[in-house]
């Protein structure tokens, strides 16, 4: 037995780094830039065109990126060509990173790509430089965002078409007074050498470019010091203390879950808060269908094609059928408005505004009195499920020969059904109980979004929606590994009532 | 003097047996007829409800705009100047035929906006064009709505669960009938290939990635028409290792057989896709594309194969230790043949229950993004979507009711049919 266990908790591992490794890619796929999502919230992205507002902003992102562990690369390995270089990561802005990736899959030349890059921040950075007047704000404003736009465009037709914009900028003459008599004069040559450079090294990259690199493979190794491991196992010592005040991140297995994009409060917290909820109403829900459905499932099982049978096995049929969310709409439309004066319930959320100082009792009632409709839609369901699913167990079991024996021999109805025939029926309703496990954490999406109840499955919606991925990858691995468990406590629970099932070795 | 019927001795195939057992079952049978009647209404939802008439006659000429509409939807056809961006109620016909619902399902009536009830009064030409089921917010017509989901919602059933008892069968079969030691290749040729699983994924799918995602953002058919070129690639270059371990494979120590643990490997796969929540795992992909209805239809089958995986891994886990597969292998039939031929038909009757079940699952899925709002494009109209604009409104009681029914009639109709088939293929009823 011990050896079973062992056996399928070592199974875990690759599951779950399966899944790690899966919620993980899916999060680099995804667009979007995580450290300005986190930005957003202190500081507003557009710069007013000071040299210093724009360090302080950049010295910002760097610093959170770095935080965040963004800046590292993102896995163990990478497998790429030859054309890429393996110091891709270490550009901070996403967008970069991602248009400099094209257009090594463009031109394939890594050192002419890299000059074009750098000769852009130059230009940038003397735009901002440059001292302030009325004549060439416009211009260099106009500039500046051309630069910003080529941090993002890969497409040479668009890339062109900004150098060339660019160019003629830098190339219009200004009319200016001196000495009381209007001169046009080059405002903006002094920019006009670094235009010019990018505009050089741009056709350079192109002319020179080596797309043969690309199907050249190469395989980079980056070592632990990577998103990824950072993610699971963090980056502070296990045992010692850190000396390193960059290293900042605990790991998933030391329950260090990371910080929301969103306002970058912990994980756990999150997830604390949201908890309670998805198990008072999952645990309220379970008690009840479980305690409905059980003796609804044995009697009509017993009565076998009379009417009481008939009668319950339709309705559960019904029930089965109907889809819960449907079921929560028609609630929400009939019995929580006033429209069709039927206003008995709240609609939606989990305690009413005026009652959050009122006495404990007080609140509780409040809380139960806004649970009814979601836990209502929760337990019909699972009821009916359960209830099909013991009568179907139950009907088998009773068309045996040992059932028939334990009549004959005149035992007690109660005692031959509840003694004999239901502990045989269980398997079904345990292999239900297992996946009762991940409902806890990961909670009814559905229910909980149609109600606004702020349990897991609301959490997880909003933060997919928000792209929050160090809150849904927690919520993704937890109901994974207890789903896992689940299954593991049913098979356990299977061999405990059915003594014909054994995990160990037979000799 | 009626004839007596002769009564002869019926020697019926496992199918016949199946069928005259199902027939028996006259709710299912029932739920078959109506499940027709549903699929007919999806398959000529453009006739039925349609913003064009169906046949009119204007300044002497005869037009069928609704064959002319799917003509240019195929691209065979071009809509002359005059039509095309034309609103057909406007016209003055000499004669027309209109679709049993004049509307489509994203025509806004602008007489008609603010969730108009079927009793209350519209502002409509005649009865012919009255909103049966009423209206939406911005005047869209419910029932052309629940006529143009029905077909979605078909859709949706039958290419997901297409994808996923295609995965199931193969990867279940494949797990139970070889196992963990039936599977037997060369050393040579796992050496072989296991390197050259790496370059053939650089070249076919690591060089091309950009041109994929493109290609995603495009449509899917372009998608899928770069992931057919990436997969042939693929394959063109993992030709490669088999023919290089065909003369290899000669040499005694090279040939040597190494079992592979197929039942493991899929096992393990199986696992993973079951301990995460479909749902999340769903929403958190889609999430990342561009909605595209056809994506969640293959994200629906390729997370949902593993009940019928399941299912036949355990009975070919029988049938392989049944004496004919043993014949056929003692005849010297290849693998392939057994395993096609032989193994898998014999375990396929019992998935068609798992399938109907599975249907009715994939269109509660179905319904429950759209619900949500997630993964469906703003321009197609499903039932869940109907349903969810009842939310902001809770007067439109009729947005409430009609597009839940049609989701619990249809997912009613496949249970009951899934039940059916239960009970036709049990083995308990078969004497």
């Amino acid at each position: 037995m011990f050896q079973y266990i062992l056996k399928r908790l070592l199974f875990f591992v690759p599951t779950l780094f399966i899944i790690s490794i899966f919620s993980f890619g899916l999060s680099k796929l995804a667009p979007g830039d995580p450290v300005e999502l986190r930005l957003k919230g202190g500081m507003q992205g557009a710069s007013s065109g000071q040299l210093a507002e724009k360090q302080a902003g950049e010295r910002a992102y760097i610093e959170l990126s770095e935080k965040m562990g963004l800046n590292l690369p993102a896995f163990y390995f990478s497998l790429t060509s030859q054309a890429y270089p393996d110091t891709l990561y270490k550009i901070h802005r996403k967008y970069e990173r991602e248009t400099l990736s094209r257009l090594v899959d463009l031109y394939g030349n890594w050192p002419l790509i890299s000059a074009y890059y750098h000769n852009l921040k130059s230009l940038e950075n003397n735009l901002f430089k440059a001292p302030k007047d009325s004549l060439t704000y416009e211009r260099s404003r106009a500039i500046k965002d051309l630069t910003n736009e080529l941090y993002r465009t890969y497409e040479d037709y668009k890339i062109q078409r900004s150098l060339k914009i660019m160019d003629s900028l830098v190339a219009l003459p200004a009319t200016i007074i001196k000495d009381s008599v209007p001169v046009s004069e080059m405002t903006l040559a002094g920019q006009a050498p670094s235009v010019k450079a990018v505009v050089q090294s741009y056709q350079q990259m192109k002319r020179e470019a080596s797309p043969g690199k690309k199907y050249v493979p190469a395989l980079h190794w980056y070592g632990t010091h990577n998103q990824y491991h950072r993610w699971l196992f963090g980056d502070v010592p296990w045992f010692g203390k850190n000396d390193d005040p960059t290293k900042s991140a605990k790991g998933f297995f030391r329950l260090d879950f990371g910080e929301s994009y969103l306002d970058g409060r912990p994980v756990a917290s999150l997830i604390g808060e949201a908890i309670k909820w998805t198990m008072v109403l999952n645990l309220i829900s379970v008690l009840l269908s479980y305690s409905v459905s059980i003796p609804i499932g044995v009697n009509s099982a017993i009565r076998k094609g009379t009417l009481y049978d008939r009668i319950t096995s339709t309705a559960l049929f019904v029930f089965y059928s109907l889809p819960s969310f449907w079921i929560a709409t028609l609630l929400v439309v009939f019995v929580t408005t006033s429209e069709y004066g039927m206003d008995f319930f709240p609609t939606y959320g989990i305690e009413s505004q005026e009652l959050q100082d009122a006495a404990l009792l007080t609140r509780i009632g409040d809380w139960a009195y806004h649970l009814v409709l979601p836990v209502f839609c929760l337990t019909y369901a699972s009821f009916a499920f359960i209830s099909r699913q013991m009568r179907g167990a139950m009907v088998s079991v009773i068309n045996q020969d040992y059932i028939r024996t334990a009549n004959a021999k005149g035992l007690a109805k109660a005692k031959i059904v509840w003694k004999h025939a239901f502990r045989n029926s269980l398997i079904p309703i345990i292999t239900m109980f297992a996946s009762l496990f991940p409902l806890m954490i990961s909670g009814s999406v559905i229910i909980e979004v149609i109600f606004q109840i702020p349990g897991m499955g609301k959490l997880s919606y909003t933060s997919l929606i928000a792209r929050d991925y160090p809150v849904l990858f927690t919520i993704l691995m937890f109901s994974a590994i207890l789903t896992m468990m689940g299954m593991l406590v049913a098979d356990l629970l299977y061999a405990l009532v059915d003594p014909r099932i054994s995990y160990t070795k037979k000799k | 003097m009626a004839k007596e019927k002769i009564k002869r001795p019926v020697d019926k195939s496992y199918w016949g047996i199946v069928k005259s057992q199902f027939r028996k079952n006259r709710l299912a049978v029932w739920c078959l007829r109506f499940l027709v009647v549903i699929a007919i209404i999806g398959l000529l939802a453009n006739f039925l409800a349609n913003d064009k008439p169906l046949y009119c006659k204007l300044k002497g000429e005869t037009h069928f705009p609704v064959f002319k509409e799917m003509a240019v939807g195929l691209g065979l056809a071009k809509w002359d100047k005059q039509f095309a961006f034309a609103d057909w109620k406007t016209f003055d016909y000499e004669s027309v035929v209109w679709p049993l619902v004049p509307y489509s399902q994203t025509e806004m009536d602008i007489y008609n906006t603010q969730f108009v009830s079927p009793f209350a009064e519209q502002e409509v030409k005649s009865v012919q064009f009255k909103h049966w089921m009423g209206t939406d917010d911005i005047g869209r017509d419910v029932l052309a709505g629940m006529i143009h989901g029905t077909r979605i919602a078909m859709l949706v059933g039958v290419v997901s669960m297409s994808i996923s008892s295609f995965l199931g069968i193969l990867l279940g079969s494949l797990a139970g009938y070889y196992g963990d030691e039936r599977l037997k290749a060369s050393r040579i040729s796992l050496f072989l290939y296991i390197p050259f699983l790496f370059i053939g994924l650089f070249y076919s799918f690591g060089v091309s990635g950009y041109t994929l995602s493109d290609a995603l953002g495009v449509s899917i058919a372009a998608f899928l028409l770069q992931l057919l070129k990436c997969i042939f690639i693929f394959f063109l270059i993992m030709l490669v290792p088999y023919l290089l371990s065909k003369p290899l494979k000669r040499i005694p120590s090279l040939g040597r057989k190494v079992a592979i643990p197929v039942d493991i490997l899929i096992s393990r796969l199986i696992e993973v896709i079951i301990s995460i929540p479909s749902l999340l795992l769903i929403l958190s992909i889609v999430a990342l594309a561009k909605p595209s209805i056809f994506l969640v239809m293959a994200i629906i089958g390729a997370t949902s194969w593993t009940g019928i995986a399941r299912f036949i891994r355990g009975e070919l886990l029988r049938v392989r230790n049944l004496e004919y597969i043993e014949a056929a292998h003692a005849l010297g039939y290849s693998e392939a043949r057994t395993l096609f031929k032989h193994a898998i038909p014999n375990a396929l009757t019992p998935v068609l229950i798992s399938i109907a079940f599975g249907i009715a699952g994939a269109i509660l899925v179905e319904s429950s993004l759209s619900y949500l709002g997630i993964g469906v494009p703003a321009e197609v109209i499903t039932w869940g979507k109907l349903l969810s604009l009842s939310r902001q409104a809770p007067e439109a009681w009729w947005l409430a009711v009609f597009p839940g029914f049609a989701i619990f009639l249809t997912v009613t109709i496949f249970n009951l049919i899934g039940e059916g088939l239960t009970d036709a293929l049990d083995p308990r009823l078969k004497k």
